[in-house]
């Protein structure tokens, strides 16, 4: 591996052909990432696609078997030169059980020489306001997760790692957590989140990294991906009735057309959306259908990812 | 590696673990003293493994001899207590946050070590103390003179019954760290630990005269009691720096060498 200290100061987080070999399998194989400073990163991929491990080794937990790169300027070799402008959640969050979270708090501070006086409000930042004084142990899932939230951002990092924090939430404390990495995400900060939630993803990142069996699938701004020309046309009749009447009127106009869970759906074939949707609305009007939407249809994250995870043949 | 001592202080100096230690050492020096006190004998054994003797408890160090008699056990529960707190930092999850803060792994190690000993130091030291208080307490109820406990000798011998106790307490500090560092899971490397020194080593002493001088909790339990028959305390204590050094030693490559996925 080579020290790549003084690599771009645009480049937050570098690393190529980075591998960790078990036995004979390779859990990470042959993966580059290039994250470019300030971005929200979502790290998508399925279970045991090499995420954890990948963030393991970025964090200096597991060693690499082969790879180079850097992070924050400093070689991936030597993780102590720059940890202390990291913050990470990894796995699950790891705290003593009979100390209180602030006490935690204030003891990871200690290890980590960071000043202890903004605990309080990082509390706050991710709404444990008034039970830092209560202990680990008697935390839900929820404000656990939101503690590792807080000391990942003791001695306020650069570089933002966290694995899964919404891992095991109910549907109430994965927004919250969707809300927390939000205002994260405008602090100027680079955040690498990995996740299962596309949504949370698509809504929150603005960069995406897709992994699966170890290797990288994609890896760019997410709205490379996902901010293509609408591919269809979504149309729905307000009354039932006008159903069949407004696909007779469309297919008539030689609209290629499908019906999919009570709306029609048509395909855009290289035409502009904003036309087709102009003349569709036009078409309903004089024909006295009215319609109560009339929406572009693009391919989502979810889509992308089905695709390349499994060539669509979910 | 001062503020790693200084966040393991944190973690254990709360009210509840003074409590029990300061319960735990107070204990120990009525239950020790009691025992030795109501078992010595006319003419004693020449070690302290078998109790003590009258006269060694009207001489000098006879203020604490309850103490360094009774501490062979305090070794034991030392070693189980270090297997449990090292292992779970493992298996919680507790090594691998803490290593984002402090990637020095043997920096990390060292310092949860040597701040936990701090602990385990203060808590000899107190047992010593109420053991010291309650042998003036309980010495003239078996006519027992205390003339001689409170000389420069005595505090000599104090001291001495101290550094060898806690030598042979940081000794198997250092095996219960080893053995959680090695399974990373408290109930195996518990399981592990008690075979090895409950068991195992017991049983084949008796059978085994030699086992008092190689077996490592033989050794230790000699240290512990400044020496005894079948090992004087000088090749107690070199034998016990060789076998703690080749356990410090497993433990650093250990921690240095594997990842950390727990």
């Amino acid at each position: 591996m080579t020290n790549t200290t003084g690599s771009s100061t645009t480049t937050a987080l570098s690393v190529t052909g980075l591998t960790k070999r078990y036995g004979t399998r390779n859990v990470v194989d042959d993966f580059d990432i290039d994250l470019p400073t300030g971005v929200v990163a979502g790290f998508v991929g399925p279970n045991g696609a090499g995420k954890t491990t990948t963030m393991a080794m970025l964090l200096g937990l597991v060693r690499p078997t082969a790879g180079e790169g850097s992070v924050l300027g400093s070689s991936i070799e030597d993780p102590a030169a720059y940890l202390d402008r990291v913050g990470a959640l990894i796995e699950t969050p790891a705290f003593y059980p009979a100390l209180s979270g602030a006490e935690n708090l204030r003891m990871f501070a200690t290890v980590g020489r960071h000043d202890t006086s903004p605990i309080p409000a990082l509390l706050d930042t991710v709404g444990l306001a008034g039970r830092g004084d209560d202990r680990y142990r008697n935390y839900s899932l929820g404000m656990k997760q939101r503690l590792g939230i807080a000391a990942a951002l003791l001695g306020d990092p650069e570089l933002l790692i966290l694995d899964e924090p919404a891992n095991g939430l109910d549907p109430e404390g994965v927004r919250e957590m969707r809300t927390l990495v939000g205002d994260l995400a405008g602090t100027g900060r680079t955040v690498l989140v990995s996740s299962h939630d596309l949504s949370e993803v698509e809504q929150v990142c603005d960069w995406l990294v897709l992994i699966d069996t170890g290797r990288s699938l994609y890896q760019g701004p997410t709205s490379d991906l996902l901010g293509g020309p609408a591919h269809g046309l979504v149309v729905v009749a307000q009354r039932p009735d006008d159903h069949l009447a407004l696909f007779d009127l469309l297919t008539a106009r030689g609209d290629d057309i499908a019906a999919q869970d009570g709306r029609l759906v048509l395909r855009v074939n290289g035409s502009d959306v904003g036309d087709l949707a102009a003349a569709v609305n036009r078409a309903a009007f004089d024909a006295g259908i009215v319609l109560t939407e009339l929406s572009p249809q693009r391919t989502t994250l979810e889509d992308h990812y089905l695709s390349m995870v499994h060539g669509g043949a979910r | 590696m001062t503020r790693i001592i200084h966040a393991e202080l944190i973690r254990l100096l709360r009210r509840r673990t003074l409590v029990a230690a300061a319960a735990g050492s107070v204990l120990f020096s009525v239950i020790a003293t009691l025992t030795v006190f109501s078992s010595a004998q006319d003419s004693g054994p020449r070690s302290r493994r078998g109790g003590t003797s009258l006269a060694a408890l009207t001489d000098a160090g006879g203020g604490t001899e309850a103490f360094a008699v009774g501490a062979s056990f305090v070794g034991f529960l030392v070693f189980v207590t270090f297997i449990a707190l090292i292992a779970n930092e493992f298996s919680g999850g507790t090594f691998r946050a803490l290593l984002l803060r402090e990637p020095h792994r043997l920096r990390l190690i060292v310092g949860k070590l040597t701040g936990a000993l701090l602990v385990a130091a203060a808590a000899v030291g107190l047992a010593e103390v109420c053991s010291l208080a309650m042998s003036v307490l309980v010495a003239p109820t078996q006519d027992v003179a205390t003339a001689n406990w409170f000389s420069m000798a005595s505090l000599g011998a104090a001291t001495r019954d101290y550094a060898t106790v806690f030598a042979g307490v940081a000794g198997w500090a250092i095996f219960g760290t080893t053995l959680a560092v090695i399974f990373r899971s408290a109930p195996l490397a518990l399981g592990v630990g008690f075979a090895w020194a409950g068991p195992f080593e017991n049983i084949t002493v008796d059978s085994w005269d030699a086992g008092y001088r190689y077996f490592p909790g033989q050794v230790l339990g000699s240290l512990i009691q400044g020496g005894s028959a079948e090992l004087g305390i000088g090749r107690a204590t070199f034998t016990a720096l060789i076998y703690t050094g080749i356990a410090a030693i497993a433990t650093l490559l250990l921690v240095s060498r594997r990842d950390v996925t727990a």
